[in-house]
């Protein structure tokens, strides 16, 4: 289809007037007219004859209504195959559709309407709303959640389908299209009915049902397979309980049983007779046993009485000798004690009396000699304190002298630069040398000069009387150093005050005379020291103290020598140590004898007292010795009895049989007879406790029960095994089917890449765009091996990208022979200068087999579109 | 002359849980209904004594009201003397049951609760071997070779396996097959074997009088025995429902619903028939997806019907792959699934896995494209 004339009338701004655009060639048609023309006005109508049937009456219709009102209609003059229709459609008032060919009419109302879609290839759905791109264009499919933008971009993207299954074949044989969606949907109902998405057994479904089934039946047959597991035991346990009961109950038995009994209680019987008969005999070995043991005892303590009775008395003897002997003993050393004790004394007192006397001697000796030493010590007092005036004397002088061997140094020093600075004045100056001859004088400064030299360093003015003045300038060649010479005697002065003196002999004098008090005072202080090392004071103190001792011994006697007196003390010492020792030995030796003397008088008491006792007991010794007799007869009388007994016991047990073997048997057989009887009646408890529980069990049928539920469980399990089988295959068609499915789309989006390449070259070489399976449209630029979604390229690339995808579907209804018009309203608005210039260059690669019109306000940009211009006619209803 | 009728083998009680509710009560309730048959059959046939050769009960403690019906039942047949002997399945060792069928069974019923002959009618003894456990070891007809009165029929009595056919509980056969020779019996009465089987002359099992398995082809019945001297033996049937299994071998080119359609009874007969369909061989996709929708158009007509069709080939065909779609990615995955399922490196389970979605994928495309 290609549109060669468009005719609106009574349209928006063309209220009352017919607007047409004539001329629309095969390729590039540009309508480049300012804002607000109307160009938008010519889409929307063109939209309009299209989209919107002829007695519809939705917005865009009313939309396209003047000012003023009336019935809006568009004309499109078409070339198709069959030759050249014109289309016309009126809308509101009279509203009508028409197809004419030729001026006769093909087509009218509904007709009409149904042949506009066959155009179109498939109505309001079909392809050619792929390519109306409206002003400022971004996205490839309309945006919003609205009811109408939804409807749009299901009816856009159902048109791609089909375009693509036209231009691949047929859709359905490439990728199965909307039928493999079909199979798609019912393997997931399939599936969803039985399973989850993980191919779980879905919860309320069959297969879930039929595992739910057989777990639950598992569980019941466990629980049944107990039961009838515990039915079957206890069915075979009371067949043995009633197998044992029988064989208790049997006559044989139950006589043996007796009769054993029987046997052993007899022979129990005549065994306990001879036990007693044993017992007699041993209670009475036991008896003549004891009074045997009994007179020996007695027979042995009296033995021992008399052993003690001797021994007693004789430990009573013993004890009155010593302590006699001790008495003695003690009497004796307590006379040495005491006359031990008085010689000691007397010694003592002896020394006692010699040590006072030697103490006075030795008093009176030390005060004669502390009146000696107090005489020198004032000898050597005086001299001192004469040596301390005259060392304090020379001190005093030497401190006025205050020259010192630097100071007479610098002082000599300071003479000979003077003496140089005066030398070397003198050599420089003038001599003036007067020799008179009579009394005049020569004066200077009013002072008369004496005859001889003198000598000039400065000009000087020289008074001649009578004669006048004669003034004498010895010139710069002679001008002394008068200053560095006052400066040089100055220093002289200055260190000879140093010194002390006047002139440097007297320093010199000085010097030697303080070298001299400076010996002086050094010998004066070691004299010194040798007096009195601890100083003037202690020497005075000790004087004192000497003159005290002297002064305190002044009274004593001093006939008795010390040094006799010390020997007669020494030899009285040791008189009085050897009494005190004697004295202390004889106490030593009386004490212990009084010790021994009173360990002896405790002796003999207890010796006493022991014989009392014993006496006491054992009476006199005849006495004793009869009772004794006694006993040893009756002993012998006991020892005869006890033998007898002693046969008599053995003579019985040797006929005593084993007691303990006999009790045995006898419990053995009343246990046996016991244990049948306790037997008998647990069987009979456990028969009817068995008896009870079986037949409660047998009344539930366990075994059918088990049997049912068993079959169930089967096919239980064969029905989720069935399912199991029947998801497994499910889910392999669906895997299978999502692989062909992918395999197919990529050979489904071939065309539409193919279509695109050499147009999205013109913009970006080398650059590919990717499909979105389920949109089929572009959703991502890739360039240098980089993926850029399309959502956040700038809006120049993706307008451009929108008009390109549209020019290579436009491209693929052309290669399907139903080429529809590409119709640009104020596109490519956001493009700069450079990619708008290429997207020329693409429209025209485009418009070689493809119809495009293009309607732009931007004239001068458009104006290197080239193409053919179209201009609008507009005339008067 | 002395004619009984000889059955075994009914398995009161029997639970088949592994049917669906509907046709498990009625299979139970057709057990229960065999005793009224055989009472009928034995009073058709001129007689009064029914010989149960064991096994009349499923299970060694029967729900009371299995026990309590079955015994008003043949309490009911009055005229008719039961003569009862304990199977394996309700050996003595059930000590309950036959303490209950002591104390409750009625005067016509005989329970056989020991080895010694005993006299049956005038001239005719039964020498009976009744099995003292579920599995007890050793050949209990050897007490048939006890001695009897001269002149008298000897009519043994037992349940067992004879030869290594198994015992329905898969016992090795001990009865040896010549016990009627060994101990001089005129007949000798077996059961255990639930089909009808003659092992010689004077020796025969009756078959179940209501079969309860697919196991055994033929009709289910009991046999009227007339002894006047050899054994005649006439097969009288009793059995009220039939177990089949249909098998059909088939190739492309042949008609599946219609060789179905062919081996199948008329459909008023079906109610009682309780039918196993299986399929072998190949068929394409199309026969095939007939034959299962056939199979389950007719299922309901039954009194239980299943198919299976897992050992039936598909033979794919490019009609059938052009059915599904004639190109794209429906008939690409038809391809992969035909041609995983007919891999010989897959396993088998992978293999019916990929004929299965195949199958499926037919179905649904069908389905999507009407």
């Amino acid at each position: 289809m290609k549109i060669r004339a468009i005719e609106l009338t009574n349209i928006r701004r063309f209220a009352g007037q017919v607007a047409r655009i004539e001329g629309i060639g095969d390729g590039i048609t540009v309508l480049s007219e300012p804002n607000e023309f109307g160009k938008s006005t010519f889409f929307d109508a063109l939209h309009a004859l299209f989209f919107e049937r002829h007695r519809g009456t939705r917005a865009p219709v009313k939309a396209l209504q003047p000012h003023a009102g009336g019935a809006p209609e568009v004309a499109l003059e078409v070339d198709l195959p069959q030759g050249r229709f014109r289309i016309e459609k009126r809308w509101l008032s009279r509203a009508k559709a028409c197809v004419t060919k030729d001026g006769r009419v093909i087509a009218q109302d509904d007709e009409a309407e149904a042949w506009i879609d066959s155009i179109l290839g498939g109505g309001l759905a079909g392809p050619s709303g792929l390519l109306w791109v409206r002003q400022g264009v971004l996205g490839m499919e309309p945006e919003g959640t609205s009811t109408g933008e939804r409807n749009e971009r299901e009816r856009a993207l159902a048109a791609r389908r089909d375009l693509l299954s036209s231009v691949a074949g047929e859709i359905d044989m490439v990728t199965g299209g909307r039928r493999l969606d079909g199979v798609v949907a019912r393997v997931a109902e399939a599936l969803g009915k039985l399973a989850t998405v993980t191919l779980r057994p879905k919860s309320g479904g069959e297969w879930g049902r039929a595992v739910d089934e057989a777990e639950t039946l598992r569980a019941q047959e466990t629980d049944l397979a107990a039961k009838a597991a515990r039915l079957s035991g206890e069915l075979a346990r009371r067949a043995d309980v009633q197998r044992n009961l029988r064989e208790l109950d049997q006559p044989d038995a139950v006589r043996r049983r007796e009769d054993s009994l029987r046997a052993a209680e007899a022979a129990h019987l005549e065994a306990d007779a001879h036990v007693a008969k044993l017992a007699d005999a041993q209670r009475a070995l036991k008896l003549a046993t004891v009074s045997e043991e009994h007179a020996r005892a007695g027979i042995e303590r009296l033995e021992a009485l008399s052993e003690r009775l001797m021994r007693a008395e004789g430990d009573l003897a013993a004890a009155r000798d010593l302590a006699a002997r001790q008495e003695a003993r003690a009497s004796e050393l307590g006379a040495v004690d005491v006359a031990g004790a008085t010689a000691s004394k007397a010694a003592q007192d002896s020394t006692d009396a010699i040590r006072k006397r030697l103490a006075a001697a030795q008093k009176a000796r030390l005060a004669q000699a502390a009146q000696g030493r107090a005489e020198q010590l004032a000898r050597t007092l005086v001299r001192a304190e004469e040596l301390r005036a005259t060392f304090e004397q020379d001190q005093a002088r030497r401190t006025l002298l205050a020259v010192t061997p630097r100071a007479l140094s610098a002082a000599e020093q300071a003479r000979d630069d003077r003496d140089r600075v005066a030398a070397q004045l003198a050599a420089q100056s003038v001599s003036v040398s007067f020799a008179y001859t009579g009394p005049a004088r020569v004066k200077a400064a009013g002072t008369d000069l004496s005859e001889g030299p003198h000598r000039l360093s400065s000009e000087q003015t020289f008074d001649l009387p009578g004669i006048g003045a004669m003034s004498i300038d010895p010139g710069s060649a002679t001008g002394g150093d008068e200053a560095g010479l006052a400066a040089a005697e100055g220093a002289l002065r200055t260190n000879l005050a140093a010194c002390g003196a006047e002139t440097l002999a007297e320093a010199r004098r000085k010097l030697t005379e303080a070298q001299g008090l400076d010996e002086a005072l050094r010998g004066a202080q070691a004299l010194l020291a040798e007096l009195a090392p601890d100083g003037l004071e202690a020497l005075r103190h000790a004087h004192a103290l000497a003159q005290e001792e002297a002064a305190a011994g002044a009274d004593l006697p001093t006939q008795e020598d010390p040094v006799e007196l010390e020997a007669e003390l020494a030899s009285a010492a040791e008189n009085e140590a050897s009494y005190r020792t004697i004295a202390l030995e004889a106490h030593a030796a009386f004490s212990s004898a009084a010790e021994a003397r009173a360990g002896a008088r405790a002796g003999l008491a207890s010796a006493e007292r022991a014989a009392d006792a014993v006496r006491a007991e054992a009476g006199d010794h005849a006495e004793l010795a009869a009772r004794l007799n006694d006993l040893r007869a009756e002993h012998l009388t006991h020892l005869a009895r006890r033998a007898e007994a002693e046969a008599v016991c053995r003579r019985l047990e040797q006929l005593t049989q084993d007691l303990d073997m006999i009790a045995a048997q006898l419990a053995r057989a009343k246990s046996v007879v016991a244990q049948a009887q306790t037997s008998r009646e647990r069987f009979r408890e456990e028969l009817a406790t068995l008896n009870g529980s079986i037949g409660t069990m047998a009344e539930q049928g366990l075994e059918e029960a088990l049997d049912e539920v068993r079959g169930r469980l089967a096919s239980a399990e064969a029905r989720a095994a069935r399912y199991a089988a029947e998801v497994q295959a499910l889910s392999r068609l669906r895997a299978t089917l999502e692989d062909a499915r992918r395999r197919a789309r990529d050979a489904y989006f071939g065309p539409v890449v193919r279509e695109l390449e050499p147009l999205l070259s013109v913009l970006h070489p080398g650059a590919i765009l990717q499909i979105d399976d389920q949109t089929l449209l572009p959703v991502a630029l890739v360039r240098g091996g980089q993926s850029e979604a399309l959502n956040i390229l700038s809006g120049g690339t993706r307008e451009q990208v929108a008009v390109l995808t549209r020019l290579a579907f436009a491209r693929l209804f052309a290669r399907t022979g139903t080429a529809v018009p590409v119709i640009l309203d104020d596109a490519l608005v956001h493009s700069d200068d450079d990619r708008i210039e290429a997207m020329f260059t693409a429209l025209h690669h485009v418009a070689k087999d493809q119809q495009i019109l293009v309607l732009t306000c931007r004239q001068r940009a458009f104006a290197a579109l080239g193409g053919a211009k179209a201009q609008v006619i507009i005339r008067a209803i | 002359m002395f004619r009984f009728l000889h059955s075994s083998d009914l398995h009161l009680g029997r639970a088949f849980g592994n049917f669906p509710e509907g046709i498990r009560n009625r299979l139970r309730e057709a057990r229960h209904g065999a005793l009224s048959r055989l009472a009928k059959a034995a009073r058709d046939g001129g007689t009064t004594t029914v010989l149960l050769a064991g096994d009349t009960f499923d299970a060694e403690t029967p729900a009371p009201e299995t026990l309590r019906h079955a015994l008003r039942a043949m309490a009911a047949e009055s005229d008719i003397t039961w003569i009862m002997l304990p199977g394996n399945h309700d050996s003595l060792a059930a000590t309950e049951l036959w303490r209950r069928i002591a104390a409750d069974g009625p005067t016509n019923l005989k329970a056989v609760t020991d080895a010694r002959p005993f006299a049956v009618a005038p001239g005719a003894m039964i020498l009976p071997a009744p099995c003292t456990q579920r599995r007890p070891g050793r050949d209990l007809t050897e007490a048939m070779s006890v001695a009897t009165p001269e002149g008298l029929l000897r009519i043994g009595l037992g349940h067992g396996a004879i030869t290594d056919f198994s015992g329905e509980e898969g016992g090795t056969g001990i009865i040896p097959p010549d016990r009627a020779v060994l101990s001089g019996l005129d007949y000798l009465a077996l059961g255990d074997w639930h089909g009808r089987m003659q092992v010689n002359l004077s020796t025969w099992y009756c078959g179940a009088p209501e079969a309860d398995s697919f196991k055994h082809a033929v009709a289910s019945g009991a046999l009227l025995v007339t002894l006047d001297g050899p054994a005649q033996v006439e097969v009288v049937e009793t059995g009220s429902f039939g177990w089949q299994v249909l098998t059909l071998d088939l190739l492309p080119g042949d008609d599946a619903v219609a060789r179905l359609a062919e081996e199948l009874p008329p459909p008023d007969l079906r109610r009682n028939l309780l039918l196993r369909l299986a399929a072998t061989g190949r068929l394409p996709l199309a026969d095939r997806a007939a034959l299962e929708s056939e199979a389950l158009a007719i299922a309901p007509d039954f009194g239980w019907f299943d198919h299976d069709l897992t050992t039936l080939a598909t033979d794919a065909r490019p009609d059938d792959l052009d059915r599904i779609d004639r190109a794209g990615a429906l008939r690409q995955a038809a391809e992969v699934l035909l041609a995983e399922a007919g891999d010989p490196a897959r396993g088998q389970a992978e293999r019916e896995i990929s004929a299965a979605a195949l199958s499926r994928l037919y179905a649904f495309a069908l389905e999507v494209a009407a």
